[in-house]
């Protein structure tokens, strides 16, 4: 009998054993797979919540609609009523293609099931709620459809930013697609070289030619004494190691102080500047405008990038660097970010696209980001360089981009680039002692910066001035 | 019976009727149109709990009441679910827990004459070989298994009544020593879990063998034929995955059910969406998708039941079962004489291994063979045998009780 006990005590530690391992690996499973299983594609409770679920309109900042779910004899459709402007930004949102865009990214949102507060989500379900939420953009599509005309199909992107907030007012990226025709259209779109799909505001990586000497001219500006005393002369190129970087035609040799330099664009004076400030200077100031750092914002942007020390530093290199040419690629949002730091006195702020969401049953969720505001330049900085800007489209470069009444600070750049033309740059911001808008356009191989990127900045800032009014 | 146990017995049923109660209130609000069934089941279900409760506390008033109160729970969990799965479903099994506590009562009277008597295990063992033949001779065949006999209207699986008597034969067996026969043991166990994987059913197999050994250790302590034991059931099941393509299918479904979602890996990987969707809190009663789980209201009940109750509540059912499996090992403990501590030894092993292959199975920690979760599934034959064998396990305690206050007296 003893010994009987004694076994039937052993099976019942076994039997302790293995409901200890039932209840471990429940638990494993709670903690480790199971955000896998519920986002699974194979997991019919998704497919039916959005079968069931009414994905949410998407409204710009005035309340027009820009992506909405209709219902035609039971089948729902989703529908882009601005057709071909917002096509990379919104992306789409289709069973045989997936998703992409800001219908990828606000996916939750829409179909409504990524509310945090479990009270709202039981009483919307008791409630039988079987719409998503309503999203609206900062966007003004007024703005966002007259910048896609002004590009007239050329590629390239416009990015315009509220300095002030980092509302993003227009995202542009050409030539676009209508998100409705996606799956009609699928073949030619992924197969076109001008990439359609492709959001260039965002993902689009560019030389940023001269338009990045406001980046140089922050950091000389901070970092050399009396630079604004000092002059230089130029022939017309410099000579860097044996390699020739030569000033646009038309620019006349002769004594340039810096603020000339930047009015005219002088390469060769901004290559000696560049050589005077020293790699660690412009490396660590491109650095705090947000080069090599992935920029928070709703949408993944690609990382500019500032080629840091390498073998391969030199001084030829750094005089690339300098003008914004060589291994040195940016955003266009980047590049507004850039503007838009100088227009804010020199606090960047974090962009942003998504207003607010409105649940059905009215709940308003705002999305207004009020963290991220960073010092990047110091104010009286920032000023100087906005007088610079001011300068160049007065008197530079940038006079295509003048506006009767209003002053406007700009910065042009034409990137020397291997696939032909240079690329036609232009950011600015508007007026410029009250900045109500930043903008950055680029146009694929266009040519000047000037003459090409220009006017398209023009009209939209005043576009967006006279809507304020 | 001591009154502060006796409290927590009340305290337990009134949290029984409580949960039922606001359970059923919320299935009859919920439905659609409005149904008056839920809540009219639930009341037959309490009244029958409560009537079970009291009289088998009216005459055997020693009697292991929790045993009861906890069958009682699982059974109304059982319940719930399968009135928001099926409701025709939740009418028949709330007949088969009448039925199943009829099987109670009488077991628990009938157990300590039955013991007395000592059958020749010899017949015993005739018994369950002819109850788990007559399937494969005139048996239905029912998801997957062959092993389901039909008459008439209703449907009977007998190798639900073949797990007592072979528990009966066991004990008997080694309680004579025929241990010593081993040659003769073994065939006669292997025969009965033969007949077992050739109608498919290899869960039932499986605990059939595993009780054996369980049995046949406990009596002779000997741990070198358990290990030969286990030894051979994993030959056993290397083998089955070489020749057997269902046994081949579930072994793959369990290691990789991602490969083939739609196809072989569908079970489970359903089950487990359910489980992933509850998360620790569930997604609440009627709110969860039961009709996404093939086979819910009976193999697949838990997964069910965990999606709308959440690991806490899936991990309370399991805590219940743990305790169920506490009280046989208490009363085979308790019981003076070795048969008829094997004999609940043998109902509790067969219970724990049953609740562990299918609990494990669901939750994808071990691979699914299809067997019922007692008192929680669907089913009449395994509602009725779970209860018969409860009722068993409640006799012998009664016997135990016995010994004791006659040992006092003498």
């Amino acid at each position: 009998m003893e010994k009987l006990h004694r076994n039937i005590k052993l099976i019942f530690a076994v039997f302790c054993g293995l409901f200890l391992c039932l209840l471990g690996y429940l638990t494993y499973f709670q903690v480790y797979e199971r955000q896998k299983l519920i986002e699974s594609s194979y997991n019919r409770r998704l497919w039916e919540q959005e079968e069931s679920i009414t994905r949410g309109t998407v409204y710009d900042i005035k309340g027009r609609v820009l992506a909405a779910t209709v219902e035609e004899n039971g089948v729902k459709r989703r529908v882009y009523p601005q057709g071909p402007a917002f096509g990379p930004l919104l992306g789409y949102s289709s069973r045989k293609l997936g998703r992409a865009g800001l219908e990828e990214v606000l996916n939750g949102e829409l179909l409504g099931i990524s509310q945090q507060d479990p009270m709202l989500v039981l009483r919307q379900k008791v409630l039988g709620v079987s719409k998503g939420n309503d999203v609206y953009l900062t966007i003004d599509s007024d703005l966002q459809k007259k910048a896609y005309e002004l590009f007239r199909g050329r590629r390239g992107a416009l990015v315009a930013l509220d300095p002030n907030t980092g509302a993003v007012l227009a995202m542009v990226s050409s030539p676009g697609y209508n998100p409705g025709l996606a799956e009609q259209q699928w073949e030619a779109l992924s197969k076109d070289e001008a990439s359609p799909l492709l959001n260039r505001a965002i993902q689009g990586l560019y030389p940023p030619g001269s338009s990045f000497k406001i980046v140089t001219l922050a950091a000389a500006l901070e970092g050399i004494p009396d630079i604004e005393k000092k002059t230089y002369e130029t022939p017309g190129y410099v000579k860097v190691n044996g390699r020739v970087i030569r000033d646009y035609e038309g620019m006349e040799p002769g004594n340039y102080d810096v603020k000339k330099a930047f009015r005219h664009s002088s390469n060769s004076v901004f290559v000696k500047i560049g050589l005077e400030l020293g790699k660690e200077r412009l490396f660590a100031k491109a650095q705090e405008f947000g080069f090599n750092s992935r920029i928070p914002f709703e949408l993944p942007v690609t990382v500019s990038r500032f080629p840091g020390f390498s073998l391969m530093s030199d001084d030829v290199e750094l005089a690339e660097d300098s003008i914004g040419q060589g291994r040195l690629l940016a955003t266009p949002l980047q590049m507004a970010l850039v503007t838009s730091t100088v227009a804010n006195g020199g606090k960047m702020v974090q962009p942003y696209i998504v207003h607010k969401a409105v649940t059905p049953l009215g709940y308003v969720k705002n999305f207004q980001k009020t963290g991220f505001t960073k010092q990047v330049i110091d104010g009286v900085t920032a000023n100087k360089i906005r007088e610079y800007m001011v300068d160049v489209v007065e008197n530079g470069t940038g006079t295509p981009a003048k506006i009767q009444g209003i002053p406007v600070a700009g910065k042009t750049g034409s990137a020397e680039n291997p696939h032909g033309k240079p690329h036609a740059w232009f950011v600015g911001f508007a007026p410029a002692h009250d900045p109500k808008i930043a903008v950055a356009v680029v146009v694929e191989n266009a040519g000047s910066g000037g003459r090409n990127a220009g006017p398209i900045a023009r009209d939209i800032i005043l576009q967006y001035l006279k809507g304020l009014r | 019976m001591d009154s502060k146990v006796e409290a927590t017995y009340n305290r337990a049923l009134s949290a029984m009727a409580l949960v039922g109660f606001i359970s059923f209130l919320l299935l009859s609000i919920y439905r659609k149109p409005l149904s008056p069934v839920p809540f009219y089941g639930a009341v037959t279900f309490l009244s029958i709990v409560f009537i079970g409760y009291f009289f088998t506390g009216w005459i055997f008033p020693s009697s292991d009441k929790f045993l009861f109160i906890l069958a009682g729970f699982l059974v109304e969990l059982g319940l719930i679910m399968l009135c928001r799965i099926n409701i025709e479903l939740f009418k028949r099994q709330v007949a088969f827990f009448a039925l199943g506590v009829g099987f109670f009562i009488l077991s628990s009277i009938l157990t300590r004459y039955f013991v007395r008597l000592e059958l020749n295990p010899v017949y015993l063992w005739g018994i369950t070989t002819a109850l788990l033949l007559l399937p494969l001779l005139f048996g239905v065949e029912k998801g997957g298994a062959r092993n389901w006999l039909a008459f008439g209207g209703f449907t009977f699986q007998p190798s639900e009544l073949a797990k007592i008597t072979f528990v009966f034969y066991l004990a008997g067996v080694v309680k004579q020593n025929k241990i010593n026969h081993f040659p003769r043991l073994a065939a006669e166990i292997l025969a009965a879990v033969g007949l077992l994987v050739l109608s498919r059913d290899l869960g039932g197999a499986m605990l059939f063998y595993l009780t054996a050994l369980a049995v046949i250790f406990a009596a002779t302590s000997r741990l070198d034929v358990t290990a030969a034991g286990l030894f051979a059931a994993g030959i056993m099941g290397v083998l089955s995955y070489n020749l057997f393509d269902h046994v081949r299918v579930r072994i793959e479904a369990w290691l990789n059910p991602w490969q083939d979602v739609p196809g072989r890996g569908y079970q489970i990987a359903q089950s487990l969406f359910a489980i992933a969707e509850g998360g620790y809190f569930g997604t609440g009663l009627g709110l969860g998708r039961p009709d996404f789980i093939p086979a819910v209201a009976t193999d697949f009940i838990f997964s069910a039941f965990t999606e709308e109750f959440g690991f806490l509540g899936a991990a309370a059912v399991i805590l219940m079962y743990f305790l169920l499996v506490y009280r046989g090992i208490r009363i085979a403990l308790r019981l003076k004489d070795s048969y008829p501590a094997l004999i609940a030894l043998g109902h509790t092993v067969m219970f724990g291994m049953q609740i562990f292959t299918i609990i494990g199975g669901v939750i994808k920690l071990i691979p699914v063979t299809g067997v019922t979760l007692p008192f929680m599934s669907y089913g009449g034959s395994s509602m009725v045998m779970s209860f018969t064998s409860l009722g068993i396990l409640n006799g012998l305690w009664l016997q135990a009780r016995e010994g004791e206050t006659d040992g006092e007296t003498a």
